[in-house]
């Protein structure tokens, strides 16, 4: 999967700031070029580790679950990591 | 009137929203507040009638009273004022007729959760769509969001009053 087109960017960019305003969540010294690299980068990030994540995957799981399981699978894991931190 | 007097006070509650890219009603801390989101043009809009000691010699000034939702204190919002005056027996209610928009660049504000009020001197004529005393009137308030030079804060700008001033 190649990674996200600009309007998906730009849709998590939005919601990302409207989420932290409805919470008035600080968002540090960024500016909205800030946010957007850093959205850029994660993109990036997933997309150049997509291969690597999958093959740290153990069977039967890499290869029965679809990569919407897997994904899935990476945030529920990635969102618990952060809530009991 | 002289310089520097109170026109006309509006608050987030005096809001006339449009159908479309509004501003949206908030409170916080039971304030109430008008956030405008940072990455699309949102507008408020406000009606009022001028009264009749604005003297029209300059113009007016606007001061906003504002904050962030996310307690920035870097970047700017790209602020937009435009007059509307309605005038009697020629104003068509089913169109809009606002003057050019009037900028403000206003840096955020300075620290925390704090608020802060910015002007805008506003020259009397067109620029006010030459409103004058006892013209009933509106004003929209919009932040230009996609403003990739001017407006740069991150988050909602929140919008608490607006105060005209005689210049």
């Amino acid at each position: 999967m190649a990674v996200l087109t600009d309007a998906d960017r730009k849709a998590i960019y939005a919601e990302f700031m409207s989420d932290a305003s409805s919470v008035h969540e600080h968002l540090g010294d960024m500016l909205k070029a800030d946010l957007r690299a850093l959205i850029n980068a994660v993109d990036q990030w997933i997309d150049d580790n997509q291969a690597s994540f999958n093959n740290a995957l153990p069977e039967p799981g890499k290869t029965q679950l679809t990569t919407q399981q897997k994904v899935k699978l990476f945030m529920a894991v990635a969102k618990r990591r952060w809530e009991v931190s | 009137m002289a310089s520097g007097d109170t026109l006309v006070v509006f608050t987030p509650l005096h809001n006339e929203p449009p159908a479309s890219a509004l501003a949206t009603l908030d409170t916080r801390n039971a304030r109430p507040c008008l956030d405008f989101d940072a990455d699309a043009d949102e507008e408020a809009v406000f009606s009022g009638i001028m009264p009749q000691h604005y003297a029209d010699t300059t113009g007016v000034t606007i001061h906003i009273w504002w904050g962030s939702s996310t307690d920035q204190t870097t970047g700017d919002v790209d602020w937009e004022f435009a007059f509307e005056r309605i005038i009697s027996e020629v104003t068509d209610l089913d169109a809009d007729s606002f003057a050019g928009a009037q900028n403000l660049d206003a840096d955020a504000p300075g620290g925390g959760s704090i608020i802060t009020e910015d002007t805008l001197a506003i020259t009397k004529g067109a620029n006010m769509d030459s409103v004058v005393a006892g013209d009933a009137f509106r004003l929209k308030v919009r932040r230009d969001a996609d403003d990739g030079v001017n407006d740069d804060m991150t988050g909602d700008a929140e919008l608490y009053a607006i105060e005209i001033r005689e210049t």
